[in-house]
């Protein structure tokens, strides 16, 4: 480098004066490390330009020693050399954050995280009441199945007891009729104290037996009833005990007959009677 | 200034790297006419200089543990924290242009200073504003004290781009010769 040269090019000068671009800055600060006569030409302007400086010089307003001094002593209590001056910054950074906040129109995503917010809630919600109705719904139902089988027993049993009427109308009838004929049937000597009744219409030949007291039979034999017309025996069926002795049972009609009786025969009855086996007998009166 | 002791640039920066309270009193009273001189010469304002003076104590406060005594003198490193704290306050209240052409131009302001403030040198300062041309003169106080570009000095001086810079080498040298005969 042409060190005379370069000191009257005029850059000297102008990089005291801070005329200078940074590169050129730069390419002084390395030249003023190498070359001595360089760094004496810059230390010669400075000192031009400081003693200009001084001939400007002025002292300042006397108040004005103590309040610097003052701030000076608060600063190293502080004892933040490097960060105090950013404060004002950081405060002006802040309010155009604040301001802008508002301002901001809320954007398609925001829209679509509340949107889809409320669509989790709604199903959240369409979920609990769909979970509280299919409950009810099933109450309701079973309610409902219970009341039709509720329903249907009483069916059943106004059925039963309609039914149960009608026998009993039938047996009143019956009894007041006059063209009935009542026979009772004592028990037999082997079998004293049964008693059966027969209800006769020797005219319409219908014919009924009522059994009030009869032991029950074993499980594979039956009580048959037997008209006896001139000492043979007509059979006139078999009929049930247990729960339908206490009823007028309707069984074979019957043309005419002298006596009645009962005998225990085999299931379905026989063609002719045990007489052994005769538990009840009456007369018909005259 | 007109303290009883002196330092010398070693002991004051020693001192001052210290933060001793003493050091800095004595730093104050010998360089803030000089410091509070530029200060007044960029912003103009007195009060606004002033405060540009608090800032510029409060940089050298700070910054002292970064100055190197190689890279340059004290007085050199704290004319320019002065310089370019002042230019950047010019910078932050919007100076235009046009305000700054004036001030350096306003010859009164240095004629006031000439009458007004005893501690200045009279004599040199005379010398200077006589010796030097106006054009000169306002060639340095526009890069030097307002941190004009050289684009922005080319058009205040309705001069050419590429001569500023020669005439602001005309300007220094003849400065420099007008000092040497004070």
């Amino acid at each position: 480098m042409d060190v005379q040269r370069y000191i009257s090019s005029g850059i000297i000068e102008n990089h005291v004066i801070g005329l200078v671009s940074e590169a050129e800055n730069r390419e002084m600060e390395a030249a003023i490390q190498q070359h001595p006569e360089i760094k004496a030409a810059v230390d010669a302007v400075q000192q031009d330009m400081e003693k200009y400086v001084m001939m400007l010089a002025k002292k300042p307003p006397v108040n004005l020693k103590k309040q610097i001094l003052e701030r000076l002593k608060e600063n190293t209590a502080a004892e933040e050399p490097v960060t105090p001056i950013p404060q004002p910054v950081a405060s002006d950074e802040e309010i155009p954050v604040i301001d802008y906040t508002p301002g901001t129109p809320v954007s398609p995503l925001k829209i679509w995280q509340y949107a889809a917010a409320a669509a989790f809630t709604l199903l959240v919600a369409s979920a609990v009441m769909n979970i509280a109705y299919y409950t009810k719904y099933n109450d309701s139902q079973n309610q409902y199945a219970s009341l039709l089988d509720n329903q249907a027993s009483f069916t059943t049993e106004k059925d039963s007891l309609s039914a149960q009427l009608h026998h009993v109308q039938e047996e009143l009838k019956m009894m007041k009729d006059p063209a009935f004929k009542w026979i009772k049937m004592l028990g037999t000597p082997k079998h004293q104290g049964n008693i059966a009744t027969i209800c006769w219409d020797p005219e319409s030949k219908a014919t009924y037996i009522l059994a009030q007291k009869l032991p029950e039979p074993p499980p594979d034999m039956q009580y048959q009833l037997w008209a006896i017309v001139n000492g043979k025996c007509i059979d006139a069926g078999v009929f049930a005990t247990g729960d339908l002795a206490g009823t007028m049972q309707k069984v074979k009609d019957v043309a005419t007959a002298q006596a009645f009786a009962v005998t225990l025969e085999k299931k379905g009855g026989s063609q002719s009677p045990s007489l052994d086996q005769m538990f009840v007998a009456g007369k018909v009166a005259g | 200034m007109g303290a009883a002791l002196t330092y010398t640039e070693a002991e004051l920066v020693t001192g001052l790297k210290a933060r001793n309270e003493k050091f800095f009193g004595y730093l104050y009273d010998h360089y803030s006419p000089a410091l509070y001189g530029i200060a007044l010469k960029v912003v103009v304002d007195e009060t606004l200089a002033g405060d540009v003076l608090q800032e510029i104590f409060l940089k050298i406060w700070r910054g002292i543990d970064r100055y190197d005594t190689d890279k340059g003198r004290l007085f050199t490193w704290m004319v320019n924290i002065a310089r370019n704290t002042a230019i950047d306050t010019l910078r932050s209240k919007g100076h235009k242009l046009g305000q700054k052409v004036q001030e350096i131009g306003n010859n009164s302001l240095i004629v006031d200073q000439l009458a007004v403030h005893p501690s200045v040198d009279h004599l040199g300062l005379a010398k200077v504003v006589e010796q030097l041309n106006k054009e000169q003169r306002v060639i340095i106080d526009l890069a030097y004290y307002k941190g004009c570009t050289q684009e922005e000095i080319s058009k205040i001086l309705d001069i050419p781009l590429g001569t500023v810079k020669t005439r602001m080498r005309n300007a220094i040298i003849q400065l420099r010769n007008i000092l040497k005969q004070i």
